[in-house]
């Protein structure tokens, strides 16, 4: 296929790029500031107590120590949380879990201010605590916060599922559990920040929603909106935990009071403590199909622990409930998630909001079904898969860019091949061959919400061009697809195009970068005021040229006539002329997509305006001997609209199945047992199967060249695949995540794999 | 204490207090930010720097180490003529998404091949099997690695 675009559908150098690879000081740690204070926090370390009193003068005599904050030093509201404002910066009454800080230490070295924090005497009376959603729900559960335990339900409703059950030919109930996950990006949480000449708190950050954290510190101080500006710097990953406001609020509150330059970095335990986990759910889904393997109806219960703070708890119960068919079309459904405060570490957005736990249960059951049907694994998801004009659980009619068919098509001839020839290829002593199918979708934005998102491209006088955008890039390369979408609007190149992002007082708000949401939303966004900006610059080109607009195209820096005469007019000339006509030299872009709120009892509405797809395929062995699990391919086939820039896609999917491999079988955070990245394994280089990218590319129409997104699609069938090919490998399904070691081990000894075999 | 050594081609001396890590001394004393801390344990690699040819987590070592001997950090890798190939592999390659992890890598694909111009797939594994990388899935970094191995001077 050709590609006519000069700028979208390239693989251009990463904006960014020379920075990162010259180790250029463009992280939150590395900013240059005059003597700045280090800040720490002093956390509770107990799962649930009211606090008696606070006494800091001890550690406010040690050498060095500027400062000691408690709840009461906070001028504004002392909450934050992006949906509900059920965190407090700081601890006033009482303390909720582990993690919850109840004192900042502002000093001017990390050995006086860690000091400090061993000094500060707090007295506790501590109140009972639950771990268990279950055991929050009882009737007589300690009330974690004012308003009960129960923080949201989303129901989904649809049909009559109790009357179609009893017409399938087959019924499977099963009981999925995942467990809580460290996001363990590679860099520890940081930020810094000064008090400008004008008296403005500026606040560096490593972060994913600037504009969200400029609100928060607004509100938590209590100050005029123009008095506090945050600045994304580079940030070394998030994966949603940089949603949370991290260290943002203290260095607000310290500068607030000290009006002197101040650094946080976390130290990795403090990382792992303190910030948000992937909620951990517990998943009954009642699955009902006819003889020909079409599903009928669903049932499904889902229980999210959001532990001691709501955090994204709304929006992970919401979504899941939404995702819990698959990527399949079911007529009879009965869903409802509910998501419950308990004393644990609180969970928050982690790539997929409860997606990825969902897809580990519809995906099982899928598979469950089919083997009873007697019908291939694959075949049951062409059967079902979602098509245009299929409607969803929500009772969203589906238009058009559904691609979850092409995607399980693409996987067809690998799968085919992987069945009749590696299965039966090598028959190495001990080891046991299998192969999974995971499916999935995933609704790009917030969840029947609205969030928009806004930008803005400015000329200059002698013709160059700027995009003003609020979209944090994580990594992901947001920036690079933005310039590119602006740059093939504007007919110039991306690198030619000046960049202004993530600067509360320099740019209007993308919303966050989360819910995969930057390029379809942001890109919009983008492509809208490029287009603007297109348009003033034809139609001024227009008059001057004596042409029609029609006949006009933008290229290199200038309007030309599209028919390829040589007339043509350069940008800083249309700037002078617009500028004489006293016409403002900058366009603005908004873009919200097409939602309407869900029903609050039948879960009925357009919850997202797309949606992408992804299936993938994986081929592993198992040691029956020892449990190891040899993950040798995974074919990744994603609908992604459109690829913007396909090495982009290309990475996130690489990234997505990797992580999506320590979801399924090494990651569990424990809370105090593995606070370090010694405890807590994640995937490393020796883990790496061989992946095979592939992209599929069913168009968006309301998306910015027909693209959609992709950077949580991209684990989220990797889970459910591996869990599947481990069940097809041993014959015995694993229903709790983690598969580690120990409990594939215990599979291949129930089953009989383990041991010497018979001659 | 005052220590001596040679940083990025050029000799230098340093005073930081007993007990300061190596990563301190670059970053805090003489404010090289390239090198970085994922974990100040030895557990992530995004600290590596190069001394006397061989890769090391910085975090690990005592400022005092360095006493005498030969570093390369990131911010030396650079030539007169632009970026290193090692680092052009990596743009190339599409190896860096949020870079954290980079400088590490860099310098111990660095060491590698000063050892062996040529590594072959499980050199490679070796070297940097003591690297995190949470974005990449590692798939594009091998690869980077592989290109910068088979053609060393880098471009044409
Ligand atoms: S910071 Fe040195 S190995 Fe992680
Ligand atoms: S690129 Fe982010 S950790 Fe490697």
């Amino acid at each position: 296929m050709t590609n006519h675009y000069k700028q979208v559908g390239h693989s251009i150098p990463k904006i960014g790029i020379t920075e990162r690879l010259t180790g250029a000081p463009v992280f939150s740690a590395d900013i240059n500031l005059r003597n700045p204070l280090i800040l720490r926090v002093l956390r509770s370390r107990r799962h649930h107590a009211r606090i008696r009193s606070i006494d800091t003068t001890a550690a406010r005599t040690i050498d060095g120590v500027v400062a000691i904050f408690t709840a009461k030093d906070i001028p504004g509201k002392n909450a934050h949380g992006i949906i509900n404002k059920d965190q407090p910066l700081l601890m006033g009454d009482k303390v909720r879990s582990l993690s919850d800080p109840v004192a900042l230490v502002a000093a001017k070295t990390d050995t006086a201010a860690r000091k400090a924090l061993d000094r500060i005497k707090v007295d506790y009376d501590d109140l009972p605590a639950v771990f268990t959603p279950e055991d929050a729900m009882a009737p007589d559960a300690p009330a974690i916060h004012d308003k009960g335990n129960i923080l949201f339900t989303r129901k989904i409703k649809r049909g009559d599922p109790e009357t179609a059950f009893k017409a399938c030919a087959v019924v499977v109930e099963k009981t999925y559990r995942t467990t809580r996950i460290e996001h363990a990006f590679l860099e520890p949480d940081a930020g810094a920040g000064y008090v400008d000449d004008d008296g403005t708190l500026v606040i560096f950050a490593s972060t994913q929603n600037p504009h969200y954290d400029h609100q928060a510190v607004v509100s938590i101080l209590g100050l005029e909106k123009d008095r506090v500006r945050i600045i994304q710097t580079a940030t070394g990953g998030g994966f949603g935990s940089k949603l949370d406001l991290n260290v943002q609020g203290f260095i607000g509150l310290a500068l607030y009071h000290l009006k002197q330059p101040v650094r946080m970095i976390y130290s990795r335990e403090e990382s792992f403590l303190a910030t948000a986990k992937r909620h951990p759910l517990t998943m009954t889904l009642k699955t009902g199909a006819d003889k020909q393997g079409r599903l009928i109806a669903t049932r499904a219960t889902i229980i999210c622990d959001t532990g001691a703070y709501a955090s994204y708890g709304i929006p992970v119960a919401s979504r899941s409930a939404v995702h819990a068919t698959g990527p399949y079309e079911i007529e009879h459904v009965d869903i409802e998630s509910h998501c419950v405060y308990t004393n644990n570490p609180f969970s928050g957005a982690m790539r997929g909001f409860g997606t990825p736990q969902m897809a580990i249960a519809h995906e099982s059951q899928m598979d469950l079904i089919a083997a009873q049907l007697d019908i291939d694994p694959l075949e049951i998801r062409k059967i079902n898969a979602l098509s245009v004009g299929s409607v969803t659980s929500t009772g969203q009619k589906l238009t058009a860019s559904v691609g979850i068919g092409e995607c399980l098509d693409r996987l067809g001839p690998y799968y085919e091949q992987a069945r009749n020839e590696w299965l039966k290829e090598g028959d190495i002593p001990y080891r046991k061959k299998g192969i999974g199918i995971g499916g999935m979708w995933y609704g790009i934005g917030n969840t029947g919400t609205k969030n928009p998102s806004t930008a803005k491209i400015k000329l200059t006088p002698d013709g160059r061009l700027t995009l003003y955008t609020g979209a944090a890039d994580i990594g992901q390369g947001s920036s690079t697809v933005l310039a590119q979408i602006a740059a093939e609007v504007l007919g110039i190149t991306a690198e030619s195009l000046h960049l202004v992002v993530a600067d509360t007082q320099r740019t209007t708000s993308a919303g966050a970068t989360s819910a995969s949401r930057q390029t379809y939303i942001s890109g919009n966004a983008v492509h809208i005021a490029a287009t603007a900006c297109a348009s003033a610059l034809i139609a001024e080109a227009a008059a001057l040229l004596d042409l029609p607009a029609s006949a006009l195209v933008l290229s290199d820096g200038n309007v030309i006539e599209a028919a390829g005469s040589t007339r043509r007019v350069d940008f800083a000339r249309l700037a002078s002329r617009l500028l004489e006509k006293k016409k403002p030299l900058e366009w603005h872009g908004v873009f919200d997509p097409d939602t309407t709120a869900l029903d609050p009892e039948t879960g009925q509405g357009v919850p997202y305006a797309t949606y992408a797809y992804a299936a993938q395929l994986v081929l592993l062995s198992v040691d029956t001997l020892t449990g190891e699990v040899f993950v040798e391919k995974v074919f990744a086939a994603h609908d992604v609209g459109k690829a913007i820039h396909p090495e982009n896609v290309i990475g996130q999917i690489c990234g997505g199945v990797v992580m999506g491999l320590g979801f399924a079988l090494m990651e569990e955070y424990t809370p105090e047992e593995t606070d370090s990245l010694k405890d807590y394994h994640v995937p490393t280089c020796a883990d790496l199967p061989d992946i095979v990218p592939i992209i599929v590319e069913a168009p968006e129409p309301t998306g910015p060249f027909g693209a959609k997104g992709v950077g949580e699609p991209a684990l989220i069938p990797t889970a459910p695949a591996v869990i599947n090919a481990l069940a097809h490998a041993l014959g015995k399904r694993i229903y709790q995540l983690p598969a580690s070691l120990e409990k594939v081990l215990a599979v291949s000894i129930e089953t009989g794999h383990y041991g010497p075999k018979e001659a | 204490m005052r220590i001596h050594f040679n940083l990025n081609g050029k000799a230098i001396a340093v005073d930081a207090p007993v007990g300061t890590s190596a990563l301190s001394l670059l970053r805090d004393y003489l404010g090289l930010k390239g090198t970085k801390e994922g974990c100040g344990i030895g557990e992530c690699g995004a600290c590596a720097i190069e001394v006397d040819g061989k890769a090391v987590n910085a975090c690990l070592m005592f400022a005092a180490q360095l006493d005498g001997r030969t570093v390369l950090t990131v911010e030396g890798l650079e030539t007169p003529s632009g970026l290193h190939p090692i680092q052009e592999a990596f743009r190339d390659h599409h190896a860096v998404q949020c870079g954290y992890c980079t400088p590490g890598l860099l310098m111990s694909t660095h060491a590698l091949l000063a050892e062996k111009p040529h590594p072959d797939h499980d050199d490679i594994n070796t070297a940097i099997s003591g690297h995190l990388c949470r974005c990449t899935g590692y798939k594009n970094i091998v690869s980077a690695i592989e290109a910068a191995g088979k053609n060393p001077g880098g471009k044409n």
